[in-house]
């Protein structure tokens, strides 16, 4: 057997089966150095030991507290007899209260497709219609508000055109008169002149 | 520790029903156990104390899910264990005040307690902790395992390696010998 740290504190804790402690201590009488460890581990273990246990400064009591204290139920959970014939009085009274009255088997009510249709566009009325009333009208407002701004620019337009047109007929009207003064001197002046004759 | 066990067995099921006394009774069996075992673990004699009154409380809330009886000291310790690390961890980004490191060149009786109180403390907390549940509280690999819900390995290997380093630590006092 060669040197073994770990078999060494195995057997200084008894964690050995026999044969293999055997082996470990027939290993030790032949190594000193494994003789040498186990007898410092040994001395290690003594001088833990000085360290003595210390009592506690105060002792620790518990007073009877209702908070801490089991329920009933929880009493009862933890006493098995009890708990037994608390099992076998509920079954008994069980037994004989079904014995007594037999309930009638309630026949389970198929729910009519239609009627929760019916209920169910109901109550989608209920919600839905006003919100889509409400939703139509602010619509509808935006829309006429936004058309009114239309007929109004159109209108300013409308407006600025014609008061152009007017400016311009006026000044065209301005120009005529002027030619036609220009062609009547002209007239004249030739008239004098004997051109035209 | 079969009587014990018989006896405890007993009183939890006078507790599950209710009995405050026969809780205080097994309380008075095992707190002492609990206290050296947290104030090992938290190093603090308040904190161990009002961790220890909370395992006890906790444990009298819980009795009901406790499934075997004959399993009360791994279970307590589970709830202890569950106790002082989430202290532990709720401590850990301070700095732990570790004791004199030189206490272990010093080889008198009456300092040798101390000298492990340092080693100790300078193990981690989960191998201190198998340390403190297999060599102060003597229970099997098994047992710890159920503890500290790991595997038996896990145990194995976290307690050799503390006991590696605590015999480095106190070879000073073994070399001199203990007066």
């Amino acid at each position: 057997m060669s040197c073994s740290p770990d078999a060494i504190k195995d057997l200084l804790f008894g964690a050995l089966e026999a044969a293999e402690a055997s082996r470990v201590k027939e290993h030790m009488q032949q190594c000193a150095g494994c003789r040498e460890e186990f007898d410092r581990l040994q001395f290690t273990q003594t001088a833990l030991h000085a360290l003595r246990d210390e009592e506690p400064p105060r002792r620790i009591a518990f007073v009877s507290d209702r908070v801490f204290e089991p329920r009933w139920w929880q009493r009862l959970w933890h006493s098995g007899p009890q708990l037994g014939f608390a099992s076998a009085a509920l079954l008994a009274a069980a037994i004989t209260i079904h014995a007594f009255v037999r309930p009638a088997p309630e026949v389970a009510a198929v729910p009519d497709p239609a009627a929760i249709e019916a209920r169910i566009m109901a109550e989608v009325s209920r919600r839905i219609e006003p919100a889509v009333r409400a939703a139509v009208a602010e619509a509808e407002a935006r829309q006429k508000e936004k058309a009114d701004e239309i007929l109004a620019a159109a209108r300013r337009e409308f407006q600025a055109q014609r008061e152009a047109d007017r400016l311009m007929l006026s000044t065209l009207a301005e120009e005529f008169t002027l030619l036609q003064k220009r062609y009547n001197v002209l007239q004249l002046a030739s008239a004098d002149l004997g051109v035209l004759r | 520790m079969i009587f014990r066990e018989a006896e405890d067995r007993d009183l939890i099921a006078k507790a599950r029903r209710g009995g405050v006394e026969a809780y205080n009774l097994l309380v008075s069996r095992w707190e002492k156990r609990i206290f050296n075992y947290l104030l090992r673990l938290v190093g603090d004699r308040e904190d161990a104390l009002d961790l220890t009154q909370e395992v006890f409380l906790k444990a009298y809330q819980n009795l009901g899910k406790l499934d075997d009886a004959g399993r009360f000291a791994p279970w307590l310790f589970r709830i202890a264990h569950n106790e002082a690390f989430s202290l532990l961890r709720k401590r850990r980004p301070e700095t732990d005040v570790l004791p004199d490191e030189n206490h272990a060149q010093r080889a008198f009786p009456i300092e040798l307690s101390l000298a492990v109180e340092s080693a100790l403390a300078r193990l981690s907390e989960e191998q201190r902790e198998a340390v403190i549940l297999k060599i102060y509280q003597g229970f099997k690999f098994e047992e710890i395992a159920e503890v500290l819900s790991c595997p038996v390995s896990t145990v194995k290997s976290r307690l050799y390696t503390a006991l590696d380093l605590l015999k480095d630590a106190l070879a000073p006092i073994h070399s001199r010998g203990v007066q």
